[in-house]
């Protein structure tokens, strides 16, 4: 497995950036849920600033995806309708734009709201707006929908990869998974070199 | 020879002033303020109902004397979450310990700085506290302006699980500008 993609699969490089962007979406996602429930304390201080650490971790890996793909480029589609294929693309580029929105909804709500900004205890990030506490209700609601609207454009992403994967049995999935190795191409066009 | 007989007469009838500082009378104007830093990023507080007595002349220090009492539920801080945890059990608890107090032992000169030495009783604990003081006299009044360095940990002040210093800073500034009118 090489680290840049060709004509079969995805590179490492590449493969890791989409599971631990996925990885910390999610798991951000579930925790960022989870913890607002929490009544006053140092624990809630403290995972709330590890939730806030983790999402500007995600933004700076995502930042570095996207360099890293308009490098790396992409391997070819897998052989399958044209409509898949739009439905595909689109998929990916709103998975995208809720990737970055996700953390920046973050910052903005974590601004309004005035709370300092700290990344693992290192260091300060600046306030995105001022402090506003009638805009800081619905950044927080804002923020919290997106992570909802993004499990369901997550849930198509996911859903049509398993189908591509079981049902046609192609490299959909397999070209993305770390350890999987890529089914002999059947000969179809695109498929080639 | 014969203008030093008025002198001595004013000298004596100036003795019962000399013998102990001016008493000062705090008037609107006056601001008492702290700043700390949370989460790496510093913030500024103050508290709205405080009461100081100020008997003060540069050069009589040894009369010189602060007394300053503070109502610690009036602390406030810009944010809601902050000013209501601030008079709760963990942090003031004004509920017990409703009023901090400060009063000076002694003033002394550090070089061309006075400092203000006193006792603060805050949160049940009473320790020694350093204070600069910058007074200035303005007409018949004056402006003081004192800052001092005050461990919240020494008080108790954010102990048990709020005691990490790393995410809450050990030192809190205290800043005060008084506007003192004659009295």
């Amino acid at each position: 497995m090489s680290l840049r993609s060709d004509n079969h699969q995805w590179g490492s490089v590449a493969k890791f950036f989409h599971w631990i962007v996925a990885l910390g979406i999610l798991g951000n996602g579930v925790w960022g849920l989870l913890m607002t429930g929490m009544s006053p304390s140092m624990s809630k201080i403290n995972i709330y600033a590890l939730h806030k650490s983790i999402g500007l971790t995600v933004l700076g890996l995502f930042a570095l995806r996207l360099a890293w793909r308009l490098y790396d480029g992409a391997p070819p589609d897998e052989p399958m309708p044209r409509w898949q294929r739009n439905m595909a693309h689109a998929t990916h580029a709103l998975l995208y734009l809720f990737i970055l929105a996700m953390p920046l909804s973050g910052w903005l709500f974590n601004s309004l709201h005035g709370y300092p900004l700290q990344w693992f205890k290192l260091f300060n990030l600046p306030p995105l707006a001022a402090k506003n506490d009638a805009l800081s209700h619905l950044a927080g609601e804002v923020h919290e929908w997106l992570f909802y609207l993004l499990l369901v454009v997550l849930a198509g992403h996911a859903g049509a990869a398993l189908k591509h994967h079981f049902f046609d049995r192609d490299n959909v999935l397999r070209r993305m998974l770390p350890f999987a190795r890529v089914r002999q191409s059947k000969a179809t066009s695109g498929d080639l070199p | 020879m014969n203008i030093r007989i008025p002198s001595l007469v004013l000298l004596a009838l100036a003795m019962p002033c000399i013998a102990s500082a001016a008493d000062y009378s705090v008037q609107s104007g006056s601001t008492l303020g702290f700043t700390s830093s949370f989460q790496g990023s510093s913030f500024d507080g103050h508290f709205n109902k405080w009461n100081a007595t100020v008997s003060y002349d540069p050069a009589k220090l040894a009369t010189s004397k602060f007394d300053v009492t503070v109502d610690l539920a009036s602390a406030k801080t810009g944010d809601n979450d902050r000013d209501s945890a601030l008079p709760g059990p963990d942090f003031f608890n004004a509920a017990k310990y409703p009023q901090a107090h400060f009063v000076t032992t002694a003033f002394h000169q550090q070089g061309s700085q006075v400092v203000a030495d006193g006792m603060l009783t805050l949160r049940g604990v009473t320790k020694p506290v350093s204070l600069n003081v910058v007074f200035k006299p303005q007409g018949g009044g004056a402006t003081l302006d004192v800052t001092g360095t005050v461990k919240r940990l020494d008080f108790g002040v954010g102990g048990g699980q709020y005691a990490d210093t790393s995410v809450i800073g050990p030192d809190v500034k205290v800043t005060a500008h008084l506007v003192l009118g004659a009295k």
